[in-house]
């Protein structure tokens, strides 16, 4: 036995470290969810210094759930990953079959097709909100003035006048609004997302055996079947992972939402996390650890649902 | 029926001609085998057969029926690749019923076509396990019973056994052998092993550099070697090819003689020459001898053990009925 305790040893610094870095912020989210605790408070000054004297049991749990945004900002939440997921998974087995083909100009559209990803998600978010979703200035703007216009213009021709004449003048969409807020930030993560799930499917085609492809030519598979029943299988791992790490990432989205609408009609559990942190930390803790258990439920879910569907 | 014709066909890649313009009619039932060193261009004719690459020209007939231009999958031939090419996420049910599944065949007659090939194949208890949990052996049964349920008119082989183990390639080798003598369907058989070209075939095609160098059944190649070059690829150990004077007593450029067709004697003989390297193999003895004229070292044949030592002086006598004769231009002379 002694002979273990040296590599043990050597192995401790690293352990201990790790578990400091995940057990630390987790117990105090977890004491700071059981106490009173609020920056500033005029009435009860002794509630602004973390103290096991100030506890509450379950008392921010109960307030949180009870709080009008908590349960909107979960479907919300749920809402934007599982969208962004669907869309970026999607988007980048078609763009990674595409253009696993070799011709022309290969080398330059894939160093494109990567570069949204090196964008700043808080420059991301002003780009598209900005210059490309705004119902004024923006293309989106533009687009539907511009397809007003010509269907305006194409109203007094003869012979096809008529039929424009039916058409109705289009509004753009205000994607500030409350309702649509949720819709930009989908659009503006999926642009940003694509490249890095067409990246690693990319690879992953790369590493995909002719023969069996050659063999299910032999064997009378059409393209479609090809794809259905050799590649997307063979892809499915890689999938996994982008729906893993996107999960991860996504369910932890702020910037883009701050920008968007400041949060009006459109907040996750982040947001809301920080919303609760203006003041009352205690709240903001125990939103954090229902995120905690929200992110873990979502993962476990992904991760078997695509599993079974893709291995067979 | 599966009589497979090429007509003229040519394959280049870019500006590199692999195959230039060949001929060969493949009879129906016949157990063709390509044989040739590596980058002879027998596994791209195979694929041409198959359809896998374009004949850059010429015919290639199935059953007098020009396929040049048909899709793979329309010619009626199933090939089993050197590394198996199975779908790895399929169980070996999935993997043998996909051709079917693919032809849209019913699911009766695709259930008694995977029990019937399971059968044959000794499969029978390997049905619903993945491709990675079965032997290399068992994967290239698999492979052959995918081919086998969708009857085809010819098989095609691209070295199916360069993967498995010198022991199991021996057994596979039988079970391919008798599997043909049970179906009499027509096989093509690529390798780059002179061994499995001999023992399986009807027809062997030895090919070089995309030409072919020679066709016939193994024992005239064996017997009758068209060129220098067929002489030496078949057999083994390789015939001794002998320049120089000794050739020119026989008034040839080269002429070859088999280990085999060579006697040994340390009292006389006909060349003299000293004992290198002796392998014992037990039944054989193969001993090769230095110091013989145009021919360094010259391999011989002896049967069972044979007590020579390296250094030992010694004396070949060749079999003079098999002494092969070949020209300048390395082609035999009768």
């Amino acid at each position: 036995m002694s002979n273990r305790k040296l590599p043990r040893m050597l192995q401790s610094p690293a352990v201990i470290l790790l578990l400091i870095w995940m057990l630390v912020p987790l117990s105090m989210t977890l004491y700071f969810s059981f106490i009173r605790y609020v920056l500033n408070n005029l009435r009860r000054p002794e509630w602004t210094t973390p103290s096991i004297s100030n506890w509450r049991g379950l008392g921010n749990y109960e307030f949180v759930l009870k709080s009008k945004d908590f349960l909107f900002a979960i479907q919300n939440s749920l809402l934007i990953v599982c969208s962004i997921l669907f869309l970026t998974v999607v988007l980048g087995v078609l763009i990674a079959v595409l253009i696993n083909k070799s011709f022309p100009g290969q080398g330059i559209v894939r160093v494109l097709l990567i570069s949204p990803f090196f964008v700043m998600p808080a420059v991301n978010a002003v780009l598209w909100i900005n210059m490309i979703l705004d119902p004024v200035l923006g293309l989106q703007g533009i687009a539907v003035a511009g397809i007003n216009e010509t269907v305006a213009g194409l109203r007094n021709t003869p012979l096809i006048g008529g039929f424009f004449s039916l058409w109705p003048e289009f509004n753009p969409i205000s994607f500030r609004a409350t309702q649509t807020s949720a819709y930009a930030v989908i659009m503006m993560v999926t642009w940003q997302w694509t490249p890095f799930a067409v990246l690693i499917f990319m690879t992953s085609l790369q590493s995909e055996d002719q023969q069996q492809k050659e063999a299910a030519i032999l064997d009378g598979a059409s393209a479609w079947s090809q794809f259905r029943f050799l590649t997307l299988p063979h892809l499915g791992r890689p999938i996994a992972i982008v729906v893993m790490i996107q999960a991860i990432f996504h369910l932890s989205l702020y910037a883009e939402i701050e920008i968007v609408s400041r949060g009006n009609g459109n907040k996750n559990l982040p947001y809301l996390i920080g919303e609760f942190a203006n003041n009352n930390i205690g709240a903001a803790s125990a939103t954090g650890i229902f995120a905690v258990i929200l992110a873990n439920i979502v993962a476990i879910f992904l991760l078997r649902m695509v599993g079974k569907t893709l291995m067979e | 029926m599966g009589r497979i014709v090429l007509e003229n066909v040519t394959k280049s890649f870019g500006s590199t001609e692999v195959i230039p313009p060949l001929n060969l009619t493949i009879e129906d039932g016949e157990f063709a085998v390509f044989v040739g060193p590596s980058g002879c261009g027998k596994s791209t004719l195979l694929r041409v057969i198959a359809g896998l690459e374009d004949a850059t020209s010429g015919k290639v007939l199935i059953d007098d029926e020009d396929v040049t231009e048909i899709s793979p999958s329309k010619r009626g031939l199933a090939m089993v690749f050197q590394t198996y090419a199975l779908y790895p996420h399929m169980s070996v049910r999935k993997n043998i019923a996909f051709p079917m599944r693919m032809a849209g065949m019913s699911e009766e007659e695709q259930e008694k076509r995977i029990t019937a090939a399971a059968n044959s194949l000794n499969l029978t208890d390997y049905l619903d396990r993945k491709p990675g949990q079965l032997s290399g052996g068992q994967r290239q049964r698999v492979a052959i019973g995918r081919a086998i349920v969708r009857d085809p008119s010819a098989f095609l082989f691209d070295e199916p056994l360069s993967n498995l183990d010198a022991a199991l390639r021996v057994g596979m080798r039988l079970e391919i052998t008798e599997m043909h003598e049970r179906m009499k369907t027509t096989m093509i058989y690529v390798t780059h092993d002179q061994v499995e070209a001999m023992t399986m075939a009807n027809k062997i095609v030895v090919l070089q550099a995309g030409v072919i160098e020679q066709v016939g059944s193994p024992l005239e190649l064996y017997h009758r070697p068209r060129n220098k070059f067929v002489a030496g690829f078949i057999g083994s150990p390789k015939m001794n090819l002998i320049e120089g004077a000794l050739a020119e007593e026989h008034a040839a450029h080269t002429i070859g003689i088999r280990p085999e067709h060579l006697s040994v004697s340390d009292k006389e003989g006909l060349w003299q020459g000293t004992v290198g390297v002796a392998e014992h193999l037990g039944s054989d003895t193969f001993i090769h001898i230095h110091g013989i004229e145009g021919c360094d070292p010259m391999t011989m044949r002896a049967a069972g053990d044979v007590s020579f030592k390296h250094g030992d002086r010694v004396y070949l006598t060749p079999d003079a009925t098999q002494i092969h004769k070949f020209d300048a231009q390395g082609l035999r002379i009768e």
